[in-house]
């Protein structure tokens, strides 16, 4: 399935709303870390990253994820992943991530 | 009886979507339930992520994915004989302190019921992982 990404700057909440849809792997990582990149370079803040359509992530996006939150931690900002299906859920508790990014 | 199907895959990122694509295929006709065959999915995955990263400085490499099915168990074996890595050195993620990388192999040994890594600097690496099945299919 495609990838894509969605972008939305949400003033109220200070955050950048990334819809992501399809898969995220090692072929596409980079993709994710390149908008996550450009839009922090725009405006310094928080990172809702909707997961409701990503159907399938593996540990190079969920590394970007991560490091993208290392990142802004920094500045006291924050990632959040909402809406993960079951699958996507299951790996972001087994890889500890859960407990940090779907608050 | 084991079946077994036998892929020989350029080592591009391009073509790990189609390697987890035919072991879904795979792993569904064995009779895996889908929430398995989400697991299976992840793991080969990560296992042909794992090879691209530690693998040739030749561009054009290739390297084999194993299918077998048989004996209520779906064996999968991913090889190649790149730069390989240190599996003696490779450290387990520790759940809560974030780290960007280490996190495949970890991935694979939470989902398959067995896993073996070999691998060491200049030898390639050879990941072979099993997952059972209560009945099977075939």
């Amino acid at each position: 399935m495609a990838f894509s990404i969605g972008v939305n700057n949400n003033k109220e909440k200070s955050a950048w709303e990334i819809k992501l849809s399809g898969e995220v792997d090692i072929s596409n990582a980079h993709l994710l870390k390149q908008q996550l990149d450009s839009s922090l370079a725009e405006a310094m803040q928080n990172i809702e990253i909707d997961a409701e359509s990503l159907s399938y992530i593996d540990s190079t996006g969920l590394g970007v994820i991560i490091g993208t939150y290392g990142a802004i931690k920094k500045e006291g900002l924050w990632v959040k992943v909402a809406n993960p299906r079951p699958n996507i859920k299951k790996l972001l508790n087994i890889s500890g991530l859960e407990k940090v990014l779907c608050q | 009886m084991t079946e077994v199907l036998k892929i020989n895959v350029p080592g591009k990122a391009e073509y790990v979507g189609t390697v987890r694509l035919a072991t879904a295929h795979v792993a569904s006709y064995a009779g895996f339930d889908i929430d398995t065959v989400e697991d299976i999915k992840v793991a080969i995955s990560e296992a042909c992520t794992n090879i691209i990263c530690h693998a040739h400085e030749n561009p054009n490499f290739v390297y084999d994915v194993v299918l077998e099915v048989g004996g209520n168990v779906l064996t999968i074996t991913v090889k190649d004989d790149g730069a390989g890595f240190g599996i003696e050195e490779y450290v387990t993620p520790v759940l809560g302190e974030l780290q960007v990388g280490g996190l495949g192999i970890f991935i694979i040994r939470a989902l398959m019921d067995e896993v073996d890594i070999q691998s060491e600097p200049g030898t390639g690496t050879n990941i072979r992982m099993t997952k059972h099945l209560q009945s099977i299919a075939v």
